[in-house]
């Protein structure tokens, strides 16, 4: 990982966060769906985030491949790791996008065609409360990754002026 | 005398650069999981690793590997993940201004070096 395996880490998170968003929005745009192609109201999805694990094949043949060169450029690839081993995640990605599992909202409207036999109909159970929460979340966190983009960017230009004279 | 182009100072400078590099990614890493739950903030101590830097080069030892640590002291939020945003914007911006503080140092030394060369003229 060198200067623009950052821009890939802040780039993952923009590609997490930006899919966060449109989740939220599909969840607002289904608000009020009653219908869905699996049958009953449309449910609330949420996404999971979870770090990445590195690519090891990659680390390794990067290595290798440098061994035979100057010391310095082994040392400087290595992803950084923690005392155990571990590597340090250089990034993140949506590993699921669940279902909410909460029963659905009932809301008696005898003439709605998705009416049950009691005349209540099935909503989903979406709060625009907090699904604006969340969508602010996302934002904030897209910004925050954009602002480390720009700052990655700042870095690699100025590394271009050492060879300038 | 010997004639190397590069200085223990440029060589210095170098690994100051490598550190700084680092931080800004450990930075960019504990960024890109704000909102992984679990996630433990990630981080090093700069100015230890430089000390040791600083022996290494000028013993002539090749860069050694950088220790990271999980970061304690934080407020973990209640799915665990314990990464502050305010920490992690201040370290980025301690990181770019240490980085382009190098990049100037080593413009300076190369430019020493290439007056060398050009003195007679």
């Amino acid at each position: 990982m060198n200067l623009f395996g950052m821009m890939e880490t802040s780039g993952s998170a923009m590609e997490a966060e930006r899919m966060r968003a449109e989740v939220v929005a599909a969840n607002m745009a289904n608000a009020e769906t009653t219908r869905t192609a699996q049958g009953g109201p449309y449910r609330r999805q949420e996404v999971v985030f979870s770090a990445n694990q590195g690519d090891p094949n990659f680390l390794d043949s990067m290595t290798s491949a440098s061994a035979g060169g100057t010391a310095t450029t082994s040392a400087v690839l290595q992803t950084p790791a923690l005392p155990d081993g571990t590597a340090v995640a250089p990034g993140v990605h949506i590993s699921a996008v669940v279902e909410d599992s909460s029963p659905p909202l009932k809301r008696y409207d005898p003439g709605h065609p998705d009416a049950g036999p009691d005349g209540y109909v099935s909503y989903p159970d979406i709060n625009p409360l907090t699904e604006m929460v969340d969508l602010m979340g996302a934002t904030r966190a897209y910004g925050l990754n954009g602002a480390a983009v720009q700052a990655e960017k700042g870095m690699i230009t100025s590394a271009l002026e050492i060879a300038k004279s | 005398m010997n004639m190397e182009i590069a200085t223990q100072l440029s060589d210095q400078i170098a690994r100051y650069l490598d550190l700084a590099t680092t931080e800004a990614k450990l930075t960019a890493v504990n960024m890109a999981n704000v909102d992984t739950p679990g996630y433990r903030t990630v981080g090093m101590d700069f100015e230890a690793e430089m000390r040791e830097a600083l022996v290494d080069a000028g013993q002539g030892h090749a860069p050694r590997k950088v220790r990271v640590t999980e970061v304690d002291g934080l407020i973990a939020r209640p799915d665990g993940n314990n990464v502050s945003v305010d920490r992690e914007s201040l370290n980025l911006a301690e990181a770019q201004l240490k980085f382009r503080t190098g990049v100037a140092l080593l413009r300076q030394e190369y430019q020493r070096v290439l007056d060398a060369i050009h003195a007679d003229k």
